[in-house]
């Protein structure tokens, strides 16, 4: 699953370090999520879309189009 | 207002450092080190005729020291891990027990044992004493349960996955081998099952999955 993490992590000019500070996560765990390899669980993209104020699919694309 | 948005950036305060693991390993492989010169020099005392350690003596004092090194190492990171979300905290105190298990296990089995033993006889096939072996088996069971059950109550969704596939690498290593030697061992085409080394397959497949999928 594609994500815009990375990108949003950027533009608040966070490290991965200090965006897992804020998830309460590894930072193992954000780069696993910004580099596709783990897709996270829905209470993690819930705290994500709050932590970026977006609607999870905003953040997350399945690649799914109608 | 920039000077002074300079000037809070110098007075910030230093975030806490997180501790290593040179320094703790470099501990502890001193402290393994100071416990060998001093069984030589006890050795060399005794064929000189002179007065030696007492057997327990350099294990002791190596260990005391060891102990004592990793303590104040650790005191000095306090702030880190005060710093830490409550989640973390658990974690490294889970981790921390697990260590300190291992640790007392290792030292009290280099106790348990004559210092004349090689590595490898020391480590997997000589003889223990029932007080060790009872011991080690309660601190095993307990310590680790303890432990584990903090352990997996802190780690977050990622670790969490990783163990599951770990854990299912882990036990197909065991249940595909373990059928396979039993039978070929019937058939006298293999000595008995090695329950030993089936762990340890199992073991090393857990980990190398573990590793793989929290830190590739």
């Amino acid at each position: 699953m594609n994500n815009k993490l990375k990108v949003l992590r950027a533009m608040r000019n966070w490290s991965q370090a200090e965006l897992a500070d804020r998830l309460d996560v590894s930072r193992q765990a954000v780069n696993a999520i910004e580099t596709g390899k783990y897709d996270p669980s829905l209470p993690l993209a819930f705290k994500l879309a709050r932590l970026f104020d977006m609607p999870i699919e905003e953040i997350f694309d399945d690649g799914f189009e109608r | 207002m920039m000077a002074s948005k300079d000037r809070m950036m110098v007075t910030e305060p230093q975030e806490p450092r997180a501790p290593g693991f040179v320094w703790p390993a470099a501990i502890c492989f001193g402290a393994i080190f100071l416990a060998g010169i001093l069984a030589g020099f006890s050795k060399a005392a005794a064929e000189a005729g002179k007065a030696t350690l007492a057997p327990w003596a350099g294990p002791l004092i190596a260990a005391t020291l060891g102990i004592a090194g990793l303590f104040f190492y650790f005191r000095r990171h306090a702030d880190w891990f005060h710093a830490l979300s409550r989640r973390r905290r658990r974690y490294w105190t889970a981790l921390g027990l697990a260590a300190v298990i291992g640790g007392i296990v290792g030292v009290w089995a280099s106790f348990d044992q004559p210092t004349n033993r090689g590595a490898i006889e020391m480590a997997f096939t000589g003889a223990l004493s029932a007080k060790f072996a009872i011991g080690a088996s309660i601190l095993w069971v307990i310590g680790l349960l303890v432990s584990m059950v903090i352990y997996h109550r802190s780690i977050d969704d990622h670790e969490e996955r990783a163990w599951l596939w770990a854990g299912l690498a882990g036990w197909y290593a065991f249940i595909f081998p373990a059928p396979v030697w039993w039978v070929l061992h019937r058939a006298g085409l293999a000595p008995p099952a090695d329950a030993m080394l089936l762990f340890l397959l199992s073991m090393v497949a857990n980990a190398i999955v573990y590793l793989w999928l929290k830190f590739r």
